[in-house]
């Protein structure tokens, strides 16, 4: 190649640079590459759906081909029989009551430092953010004991205190964010008489909402993924998630083969359906203010 | 007047979360801190050892070959997080970033894996490498190959292992470089265009130096994630850590030995903490000197 076709080789981001044929044919190559990589995430969500969908016995004769015939047998042996109903419940109120208090705090918090003055303020803002610099995993032994302590150990309350109080991304998102509204809007309704409490709740708040939105969906996919809290602090049957029914399958595969299949798909539906629906909010809440500088 | 209420106000705002935040995030910190130089079952009084943990941590016979293994495989996840998996990660951010052809559909579809539960991740591992019906050895099998055991084979397991955590794990952070690439100045890449750079000289002199800063924290948070890995392994390798200790990992040997049966078949908290503690200090002394290292490759562009 020659340093001139060289000069021409590449487009900044809308592609308007004329490219040598060769470069185009090494994008082709990564690009091809790349999906055929992808190809992997579709087979495995593919063969699973297609697996839970068999028999028993058709399953176990042919593991790898499609269903003979389809029958939901398996969802409503997982449904019926094994209380995943149960288990649905479960995760869903750790998620949502985890992801509300969550991001209300922290909101709350955020405001708080990004709008008033005092003393200890820098303090406090690098205060919120230990939690994100110490792995839950380090902390979890005393956890542990203190929701015993508090007879709290097996109930869904207590993992519910114990993700509320995880307020360390996204206090720092919301300061940062709370930082770019401009103070005029607050003004105005203070000197209307608003109390300040009224302030954020009828009108920073509403401002916020697209925000709210990302952190509360990064959030609760955390939360609903979660697999350590859950196995360390809830122990019994009666509180057990989703995530964990499906690692007690894993553990005993090839007996529960095709409950297993169902219950992978029933977890993950809910979350596949709001990946396509929100994808870009979900990387936006993602890469929005967690690693900036 | 005003100012002084204002002073009041702020305390509304930031006491729930505070005292959550204190009860349920920074005091297990320093229980963990204090109950490390205890020997506490849970029950009864809580009785200062010294550094009696510590001591059995680094000299038991039983327990630190074990322990100092699973150091080891954390040692090598990380080495493969800085070498491989932040390397994949930031190329495939580049060539998003380039826009190569179906830019689009693979970004969507590399960050899926981000959403799924490790379980569910645990769960496609077993169903393609699960040596008596996985698809891996029913495969090889109809094309006349040898199959394997992958993960009871300690040979593969480490592999298999890296491998399901790039295709989980790799999205988050080539969302955060593609971003970080996005965040330049488009006057910049202007200039190098009209300045006749090649795609090699633009990557290697403006990209990489411009969004080194934003991926030293990413970096950062990844190391100390690396330290701390325990869902995907335990889930494959067991709570033993696979075949010959070959899955096993600081966080799996704390969990088997506080919440299982313990070191000398007594239930030791004490103990448990103080592999925590030294967890952290690990934990710490590497991203110290990492940030270190980092500064300096900073400054030197």
């Amino acid at each position: 190649m020659t340093k001139k076709a060289k000069a021409n080789d590449f487009s900044i981001t809308s592609g308007n640079g004329v490219m040598s044929g060769k470069a185009k044919a090494i994008r082709w190559l990564i690009s091809i590459i790349l999906i055929i990589y992808t190809c992997f995430t579709i087979f495995v969500i593919g063969a699973t759906l297609l697996n839970s969908l068999k028999t028993k016995s058709d399953l176990v004769t042919n593991f790898v081909g499609l269903p003979k015939s389809v029958t939901l047998a398996n969802f409503a042996t997982i449904l019926l029989e094994d209380d995943f109903l149960l288990y649905f419940r479960n995760s869903l109120i750790l998620t949502v009551c985890g992801t509300v208090g969550c991001i209300l705090l922290s909101a709350m918090a955020a405001y708080g430092i990004a709008r008033y003055e005092f003393k200890g303020k820098s303090f406090l803002s690098s205060y919120f953010l230990i939690g994100m610099m110490v792995p839950i995993q380090v902390s979890v032994l005393p956890l542990f004991l203190i929701l015993r302590q508090l007879g709290l150990l097996n109930h869904l309350l207590g993992l519910v205190l114990v993700y509320i109080s995880q307020i360390s991304i996204s206090c720092l998102i919301f300061q940062k964010f709370f930082r770019t509204i401009p103070k005029a809007l607050e003004e105005s309704a203070r000197l209307d008489g608003c109390h300040d409490l009224k302030i954020f709740f009828r009108i920073v708040l509403p401002i916020c909402k697209p925000v709210i939105f990302t952190m509360s969906l990064i959030t609760a996919i955390g939360y609903w993924n979660d697999f350590y809290m859950p196995m360390v602090l809830l122990g019994n049957k009666n509180v057990r998630t989703l995530t964990l029914a499906i690692y007690q399958y894993i553990g005993q595969f090839t007996k529960y083969m095709s409950e297993s299949m169902a219950a992978v798909i029933v977890t993950l539906i809910p979350i596949v359906i709001i990946y396509f629906l929100f994808s870009s909010q979900i990387v936006e809440g993602l890469t929005g203010g967690a690693v900036k500088g | 007047m005003r100012k002084k209420r204002k002073n009041r106000n702020h305390l509304f705002f930031i006491a729930p979360g505070f005292i959550f935040y204190t009860v349920f995030v920074v005091l297990p910190i320093l229980c963990v801190l204090v109950l490390g130089f205890t020997n506490w079952s849970g029950m009864g009084e809580i009785k200062f050892i010294g550094l009696d943990n510590f001591i059995t941590i680094f000299t038991d016979e039983r327990f630190t070959p074990t322990f100092f293994n699973a150091l080891k495989n954390n040692l090598k996840y990380l080495v493969c997080v800085w070498l491989i998996i932040t390397p994949i990660q930031y190329l495939i951010a580049y060539v998003l970033y380039i826009k190569i052809p179906a830019h689009k559909y693979i970004k969507f579809m590399v960050f899926l894996p981000y959403v799924i539960s490790t379980t569910i991740v645990g769960f496609f591992a077993t169903l393609i490498f699960n040596p008596n019906i996985g698809f891996m050895n029913e495969f090889l099998e109809a094309i006349g190959m040898e199959t394997g055991a992958w993960f009871g084979d300690p040979d593969w397991a480490f592999k298999l292992l890296i491998l399901f955590v790039i295709w989980q794990g790799s999205g988050s952070g080539i969302m955060i470089f593609y971003s970080n690439f996005m965040d330049i100045s488009q006057d910049v890449m202007e200039a190098c265009r009209v300045d006749g750079c090649t795609e090699w000289q633009r990557f290697w002199h403006i990209l990489l130096p411009l969004s080194l800063p934003s991926c030293a924290s990413i970096i950062t948070m990844s190391t100390i994630w690396a330290l701390a890995v325990f869902d995907l392994p335990y889930i494959l390798g067991g709570s033993n850590g696979g075949v010959n200790g070959s899955l096993d990992f600081a966080n799996t040997v704390f969990y088997r030995y506080t919440f299982g049966s313990g070191l000398n078949g007594r239930q030791d908290y004490g103990f448990g903490a103080a592999i925590c503690l030294i967890m952290f200090i690990i934990m710490l002394l590497v991203t110290f000197i990492q940030n270190k290292v980092l500064a300096k490759f900073e400054y030197d562009n």
